[in-house]
């Protein structure tokens, strides 16, 4: 606009000469409007119309005519007396010239650029349909990384150089066309016991169809002028219109990708569930003729499968309804028959035209998911439709507007209790999945489900009602967290050219949307037994109104540019909830989800709103010289509501420098360009409404009574501003005509006045005290390296490759805290202190023996009855951490690659990732192997068959076993006699199921000194436990792994249909996919480690309601999808 | 230029003049100020956070299985085998007296003090609750987290014996405030006060029937300061009226709608349909064989018989183990082959330590304490061992018990029975408070009736080992007797007389019952300087092993 501005100004202030014109087509033929058209050495210059056509005013003859226009290589035509020259431009390879969006949506080149932003094309994010278009960025750049918290249709967390903020989520802030998009990661919400459903973000409702180009703003200083939400970062989304090309067009894209689940997470089939692997002779007398196979027992270290034996098992009774004994065998396939074939269908018509005073495009485009999981789906339907009206050569009227409905008739709930996968996990081998297909109890649909669990057999042959466990696929059928969010966001701008040198630009924007959720779930549910109705209603809107004034000038070999605007944004949020009691007495008539269908004593209902506005004014200031030194200057200064009164009002600058030095420097043709770049920023941020006073808390009523409850976290009414203040410096390289290209960058922020709970002593009388204080280093470095290792006619391989680190390290605290507890759960928790670095994962200490003198040092401490011992303490009496760092959930490093091999009209494209360290917790298997699933768990114990002396075959690996660096909780034994068991006698039953830890056991003396009484070796006489009684429950180590991984996140076979323009078609191909293909995790235990977050109801420590690196029945079956896209344009 | 600088001028004061104000907007529309809330809005929260916990606590609490009421079948380690490892949050009482202080801070302003008094008996209540459990604690400096010094963040902890003391004074002042006619208190609502419904009289015996309990908690180390105050009380009945008929318990009943509102581990609004969490809690042999012993009425009211009583006889003669009619026969000559030997209540410790697997053949059958190391379930020969199963051959908790709520079943804080009890040790010990054995009597009689078997009184008075013979053993046994649901004053009892003498199992943690609970790891890891000097002054004993001072085997105050 800016430019067009000034050349239609200068080109209006020229005295004629001679003209020239003529038309500028792209190498495929298309006119292209708004080429740069300059006559070398002067200001002179016009730019082509909607049709491509340009008339300049030459000096003389001998003039030279410059053509340049972004994505294409730029021409210099002498003129030689020529009036008409047409001109056919070329598409540069890789742009140098790159033009792209920043702050505040206004582009620039991105070689004037001091900070580091990078772009991804649309045509990038949509080879690969991915549902939340956010899953198309995962590796593709540098510093920035995504992770699905879980299957389709769930939140997808994007962080952006690490997490700055220990209380927010960290999300960066998504623009839209200049619409602040609504955002979250925290959807999970929890509606009847232990049925947590997470609903997706809001950010999933963009149409990938839709978007031109993605520019995201990494640093403080990309982001500055967005203020108090780019503190994470900015994600600049903009959408195609119709202006590119003149006259009708219409493209139509379908999309389908089929999802077979082939990996699942293992676990063994050998034994039925029980405590001890009896037999038909070695049993306990329960006076009927066969052991019952109780399904309430957890453990699954019951009779062997497989081998003819015999037992009372489901479904007990045969069609006579006499109990009758069946062989018990395994059912390996349990899993794979349980998970369905998935598919997700996208397609999209799209409608766009130029003419000279309207360009407008419409668009339209319909999803459909089915997931893996029974009954799990999700849907949604946008249009939208933007326009630009030209009122005249210098007013411009643009708008957009976007209507998207999305839901799901149920997403599957997820941690543990309703989710179905749980369910099956916890489905003994014995039994055959498909047999509990029919989940209703024969005569009492809707009312009663069926399963193992639902049938209890007495001793005496009799059966009563069980209830202890679910049926997998009651849940996923019965237990239905249903949505439906309607959304509505757009923007109206005006832009004004006044003259050559000033534009001013006026806009409004609006974003809002309902979501409405209802969660129902049938009587008999196990946690729920007389069946759940609940209903929210979310209500969000945020309004932006803003302005820009923007002052350009060129004098000399400088070239200026200026501007300054203001900003005004709005936010409400309403929450309305009305649901059955959890626990409570259910719904009146079974199956009827209504809340008139809730006996009044058990209804509850909440309700909240909240606003929050901030007002903003900010200038910034760009200076050019030669086209090879840029300065940029930015101040902001907002005033939130949030905050009070005195620290209302915060300012933060930036700066930044770009230097091209092969425009300073002669460096020879294979030097294309190289940038030093730097830059130092400040961003503030404030925080949530209404935490500067407390307000007295619902406690829920009791009976008719009201109770109130005082706030358990203490508030600062004089709360400040955080304050993240960054600096990052880098270079740009490019060699050989941008076949060899280079980015590296290293950055450094601090973020002060951290808005953080800090825990309190519960004596205090307050659990938590929100403080403004502590310190947050990040560093990191992030490397591009590309390159086009071949380029000719027919064929061009392209390959990128991203890398990124960042540390994260709280630096300083309050007095007197020294740790900050991100989350805590399987007897551990992400923990750190101060010096320590963001992420890491603390354990339980084992008690072991700690005098180097003793011959038994760094031997575990057994009691007499031959358990190990744990100290729970973190931190010492001078608050220095003792509890181990077993991990860090945060990786590394890692590595994304993405390559494309084009030949002809076939392109192949695929996108790898690595990620290199880290660790997970994984709860699935803490769970899992406490109650002996997995072949892993019968695996990893110490075998001594044969051993004559087992005492002296530990000693002699006493490196591995009884060593605080060897194996972690070893147990020597197992659950049989040829897995390792030892013989073992209880209640005068003898099998092979004996297990111990190897170790010491002694005592104290008075001086704490630890006394050896005997060596625990598993020597005659000493205590052996059963197998299914030893797991390290106590400790995160047992079920913490490696999160390494190689992910073939994206690979396509595109092929461009030849021309089929005799049938009105002007371009079409059509392509095959894969994408999130899991080839390789470290950790081998079938889970991914990506989708290490556990959801919560409430917000943890993090600001989150995940749990990050540790995940709990997150365990959906890898897939190998194969997806179908055909792309038409006519 | 200059139209330019007017439009920026005209835009900015339209988009301010269009603004809200930033102040008014962050007022929170969705809550009550803390500075204004009407305290009756506190009053049923702190009771409800007092008498739930209280309850839950003493009926299928860990303090229930050390006192021996219950054992569990699942999960039990706590009360089954003192396993005291652990630190013990004391978040919930603090939490709860900072509602408490709120309370009485609104009442104070509103000149409300029937709620000022109500609030200092509760204050009272949650800090004897604190320190009989923990011993010394934050108790003057606690709950000033809002004034925001380090003292205030990180409280020091008070001496026990100095909380015990401030808490009789606390009690004082609420006699004093809840002494005027109930028609002279302003703002009262009855609703609120679910205890007594808005009565000062009731609250006031409830504090002088608290300051006996407190007396008497520190006899044994402060004992001519006992003495005299438990005299004054009685020696004043018109200054410090005490309870004087089950009438004046202080008991909260339940609501029963929803989890949160019901008797703990209900079968009727409780999440399993299996009734885990009820059948989980089974009776304690040690419990019963003091009840059979006394042929007392009221086991049959607490507990059911086993489902499946287990019977040794040649009846069945070769079977070695058979059931038949609802009755398990075990052959004698079996038993003596599989090392089964009968349940007897003076040897079975030594019966378990030998490796003899025990068979309990009573109608009420219990799981002794500490007798199992890892799976209770198995006990008695349980035919279907399930990890918090039921079992067929122990006795479990009466059917009144599954309900949600019932007249039966209530959050007993303190009870006229108990008052007896102490009145009677007080006798005993030859203090000026009547006749020991018609304290005894009334409290023995006030249980039964409360029980709804008032009418065995006659024939239960007359059982030998019921019938006064002057010990303190029979006070004390009967006053734990009475105090079921209530196992925490049981176990002060116990530590300050060990009395009722308990015989415990072979496989505890230690060999030993455990004498306090660790302190709040949050505490702990939070308030370091101040934990450390607190437990320096614990002693340690025998049993405290590797756990250092703050081990639930340390003697705080009240035993050193």
């Amino acid at each position: 606009m800016l430019l067009l501005g000034i050349f239609a100004l200068l080109a209006g202030n020229t005295y004629s000469q001679t003209k020239v014109s003529g038309v500028v087509k792209s190498n495929s033929g298309e006119l292209l409007p708004g080429v740069n058209v300059l006559v070398k050495g002067t200001y002179t210059g016009v730019i082509t119309d909607l049709n491509g056509k340009y008339i300049i005013a030459v000096p003389g003859t001998q003039s030279i005519l410059v053509f340049s226009f972004i994505g294409f290589e730029s021409q210099e035509i002498a003129v030689n007396g020529k009036s008409v020259i047409d001109v056919t431009m070329s598409e540069s390879s890789i742009a140098i010239d790159e033009v792209v969006v920043t702050a505040l949506g206004i582009s620039r080149e991105k070689k004037s650029l001091g900070y580091s932003v990078a772009e991804v094309k649309g045509e990038a994010i949509q080879k690969v349909a991915q549902e939340n278009v956010l899953n198309s960025l995962a590796g593709k750049v540098a510093g920035v990384s995504i992770n699905s918290t879980s299957g389709a249709g769930s939140s997808v967390s994007m962080v952006i150089r690490g997490a700055s903020s220990l209380t927010s989520d960290n999300q960066p802030l998504f623009v839209v066309d200049g619409i602040p998009m609504i955002n979250t990661l925290n959807n999970v919400q929890q509606m009847g016991s232990d049925n947590r459903a997470d609903f997706g973000n809001a950010i999933s409702d963009l149409n990938a169809e839709d978007i031109e180009s993605i520019s995201i703003l990494k640093g403080p200083s990309a982001a500055a002028l967005y203020g108090s939400r780019a503190g994470n970062g900015v994600v600049l989304i903009t959408t195609k219109t119709g202006s590119k090309k003149k006259g009708l067009g219409i493209t139509f894209t379908t999309n389908t990708v089929v999802e077979n689940p082939y990996k699942y997470l293992e676990k063994h089939n050998l034994m039925a569930n029980g405590n001890r692997p009896y037999t038909q002779d070695n049993r306990p007398n329960n006076g009927l003729d066969y052991i019952v196979i109780d399904p309430t027992v957890s453990g699954w270290v019951g009779p062997e499968l497989d081998k003819g034996m015999l037992a009372y098992q489901w479904p007990y009774f045969n069609a006579d309804g006499v109990l009758t004994a069946t062989p018990l065998v395994s059912h390996p396939d349990n899993w794979k028959n349980f998970f369905e074939t998935g598919y997700t269908t996208t397609n999209n018509i799209a409608l766009a035209d130029a003419t000279e005073k309207v360009d407008y495009r419409l668009s339209f485009s319909n999803m459909l998911n089915k997931g893996v999981i029974p009954n799990s789906d999700l849907h949604k339907n946008s249009l939208s439709l933007s326009s630009t009206l030209r009122l005249n050569k210098n007013i411009k009227v643009s708008t957009s507007f976007n209507f998207i409905t999305s839901g799901a008739v149920n997403r599957p709930a997820e941690n543990r209790g309703a989710n179905p996968v749980q369910a099956l996990y916890e489905t003994n081998p014995h039994i055959d999945i498909l047999s509990l297909k029919d989940y209703w109890e024969k005569g009492k649909e809707g009312i009663q489900q069926n399963g193992p669990y639902q049938l209890k057999i007495n001793p005496d042959g009799t059966y009563s009602s069980g209830g202890f466990m679910d049926n997998p696929y009651f849940l996923a059928n019965e237990v239905n967290n249903g949505f439906k969010r309607d959304r509505i966001y757009g923007t109206a701008k005006l832009d004004w050219q006044i003259n050559s040198e000033l534009s001013f630009m006026a806009r409004y924007n609006h974003d809002q949307f309902n979501e409405f959720r209802d969660t129902k779930i049938a009587q008999s549910y196990t946690q729920e037994r007389k069946g759940f109705y609940g209903l929210t209603n979310l209500y969000r809107r945020e309004q932006n109104a803003d302005f820009l004034l923007a002052y350009n000038k060129r004098v000399g070999d400088f070239n200026l540019s200026a501007s300054a605007g203001g900003n005004y944004l709005y936010r409400y949020a309403s929450d309305n909830t009305t649901k059955a009691k959890d626990k409570g007495s259910g719904l009146i008539v079974p199956g009827i989800y209504s809340v008139s269908n809730i006996a009044l004593s058990n209804i509850q209902y909440y309700s909240s709103l909240s606003q929050k506005a901030i007002y903003s004014v900010y200038a910034l200031a760009s200076l050019g010289y030669k086209d090879a030194v840029y300065l940029d200057l930015t101040a902001r200064n907002d005033l939130s509501s949030t905050l009070p009164k005195e620290n209302r009002s915060y300012f933060y600058p930036s700066a930044s420098l770009s230097l091209l030095l092969n425009n300073m420097l002669e460096m020879g043709d294979k030097v294309s360009l190289a940038k030093l770049r730097g830059g130092i920023a400040m961003v503030g941020n404030d925080t949530d409404p209404y935490k500067l006073m407390p307000t007295m808390g619902d406690y829920g009523s009791w009976g008719n009574q009201t109770r109130l409850t005082t706030s358990g976290t203490l508030l600062l009414p004089d709360l400040k501003p955080e304050i993240q203040t960054s600096w990052e410096i880098g270079t740009d390289l490019a060699f050989f005509k941008n076949r060899l290209r280079f980015e590296g960058t290293y950055y450094s922020s601090k973020n002060e006045n951290q808005i953080l709970n800090i825990g309190l002593p519960p004596s205090s009388g307050s659990g938590a005290k929100q403080i403004n204080a502590g310190l947050i280093s990040s560093k990191g470095i992030e490397l591009t390296i590309g390159g086009t290792p071949v380029r000719t006619n027919d064929l061009n391989w392209d390959v990128n490759f991203v890398y990124s680190r960042n540390r994260t390290r709280i630096e300083e605290l309050s007095e007197g805290f020294n740790y900050i507890a991100l989350w805590t759960d399987a007897k551990g928790g992400a923990v750190t202190w101060v010096g320590e670095e963001i992420g890491q994962i603390i354990d339980k200490k084992m008690l072991r023996v700690e005098d180097k003198s003793s011959p038994y040092y760094g031997w575990p401490i057994i009691d007499n009855e031959g358990w190990d011992n744990s100290d729970s303490k973190w931190q010492d009496a001078d608050g220095k951490r003792v509890a181990p760092v077993i991990g860090n959930f945060n990786p590394d490093f890692t590595l994304g690659m993405q390559t494309s091999l084009s030949y002809k009209k076939w392109t192949l494209s695929a996108s790898l990732d690595w990620r290199k360290g880290g660790q997970f917790v994984s709860q699935t298997l803490r769970y899992g192997e406490s109650d002996l699933h997995t072949q892993r768990w019968i695996d990893r114990t110490v075998k001594v068959n044969g051993i004559a002396d087992i005492p002296a075959y530990l000693k002699a690996n006493a490196d591995k076993y009884l060593s605080p660096d060897g194996e972690f909780f070893v147990v020597v034994g197992g659950p049989t006699q040829e897995t390792g068991g030892l013989e073992y006698t209880e209640d005068g039953i003898t099998l092979h199921d004996g297990v111990f830890m190897p170790g010491v056991v002694g005592n104290y003396d008075e001086n704490g000194k630890f006394i050896a009484e005997y060596e625990n070796l598993g020597g005659p006489g000493q205590p052996l436990i059963r197998y299914q009684d030893f797991y390290g429950w106590d400790y995160t180590r047992t079920a913490t792994f490696d999160a390494d991984y190689v992910k073939l996140r994206e690979i396509s076979i595109t092929y461009q249909l030849p021309s089929l323009k005799s049938i009105g078609i002007q371009n079409a191909s059509f392509s095959i996919y894969s994408r999130n293909l899991i080839l390789w995790t470290k950790a081998g235990i079938g889970i991914d480690p990506e989708m290490a977050f556990q959801p919560e109801s409430g917000k943890q420590g993090s600001g989150i309601q995940f749990k990050q690196g540790i995940e709990r029945f997150n365990v959906s079956p890898w897939t190998i999808p194969v997806g179908f896209k055909l792309n038409i344009s006519f | 230029m200059k139209t330019l600088y007017k439009l920026f001028l005209v835009l900015t004061m339209v988009a301010f003049a269009s603004c809200k104000d930033l102040t008014d907007l962050n007022v929170n529309p969705n809550g009550v100020d803390p500075s204004t809330v009407n305290p009756n809005l506190l009053v049923t929260t702190v009771i409800t956070q007092t008498a739930q916990p209280y309850l839950d606590m003493g009926y299928q609490g860990d303090l229930a299985g050390v006192m021996q009421y219950v054992q569990k079948s699942g999960w039990g380690s706590g009360l089954n085998n003192y396993e005291f490892i652990s630190e013990r949050s004391w978040a919930g009482p603090y939490n709860n007296l900072r509602n408490v202080k709120h309370l009485y801070e609104r009442s104070v302003a509103e000149g409300m003090e029937f709620q000022q008094g109500l609030a200092l008996v509760l204050r009272a209540f949650n800090f004897g609750f604190i320190t009989d459990c923990w011993g010394d604690a934050p108790y003057s400096a606690a709950l000033n987290a809002p004034d925001g010094g380090q003292g205030d963040i990180f409280p020091v902890f008070d001496s026990q014996e100095n909380i015990y003391k401030g808490i009789i004074e606390e009690l004082k002042m609420a006699n004093t405030m809840l002494s005027k006619p109930a028609d002279a208190y302003s703002g009262i609502n009855a609703d609120a006060d679910i205890i007594y419904k808005g009565s000062p009289l009731k609250w006031r015996k409830m504090a002088n029937s608290l300051m006996l309990r407190y007396y008497m908690r520190v006899s044994s180390k402060l004992t001519s300061y006992a003495k005299a105050g438990i005299e004054e009380i009685i020696a004043n009945p018109d200054t410090y009226p005490i309870f004087e008929s089950n009438d004046d318990d202080a008991t909260m009943g339940y609501i029963g709608t929803y989890n949160g509102d019901s008797w703990p581990a209900n079968t009727k609004n409780d999440y399993d349909a299996t009734n885990t969490s009820f059948s989980r809690i089974q009776l304690c042999a040690g419990f019963r064989d003091v009840l059979l012993d006394l042929n007392d009425p009221r086991i049959a009211v607490w507990f059911n018989k086993a489902k499946v009583p287990i019977k040794v006889s040649t009846k069945y003669d070769p079977e070695a183990d058979i059931t038949v009619g609802g009755v398990r026969y075990l052959h004698p000559d079996s038993m003596v082959v599989k090392n089964y030997v009968v349940y007897n209540k003076d040897t079975w410790p030594a019966a378990l330590k030998a490796g003899n697997t025990l068979v309990d053949t009573l109608d009420y059958a219990g799981i002794p304490i500490a007798s199992n190391a890892g799976e209770p379930y198995t006990y008695n020969l349980n035919p279907a061992p399930v990890q918090g199963g039921y079992n067929v051959h122990i006795s479990a908790l009466a059917d009144l018990y599954k309900n949600a709520t019932g007249v039966l079943q209530r959050a007993r804080l303190i009870s006229y029975a108990e008052v007896c009890f102490i009145l009677a040790e007080a006798a005993k010990n030859g203090w000026s408070v009547g006749s020991q054995q018609s304290w005894y009597e009334n409290g023995v009689e006030a249980s039964l009736e409360t029980w709804g078997v008032g009418d065995s009184y006659g024939a239960y008075i007359a059982n030998s080992g019921v019938a006064y013979d002057g010990t303190l053993e029979q006070i004390m046994v009967q006053k734990w007797i009475a105090n079921w649901t209530v196992a925490v004053e049981s176990w002060c009892d116990w530590r300050r007389t060990g009395l009722p003498s308990l015989t415990i199992g072979p496989r505890g943690r230690r060999d030993a019952m455990p004498l306090r609970f660790r302190y709040d790891a949050t505490e702990r890891e939070r308030n370091k300087t101040n934990y450390n000097s607190a437990i320096s002054k614990l002693v340690q004993t025998a049993f405290t092993a590797q756990d250092g001072n703050d081990s639930s085997w340390s003697k705080f105050w009240l035993l050193q």
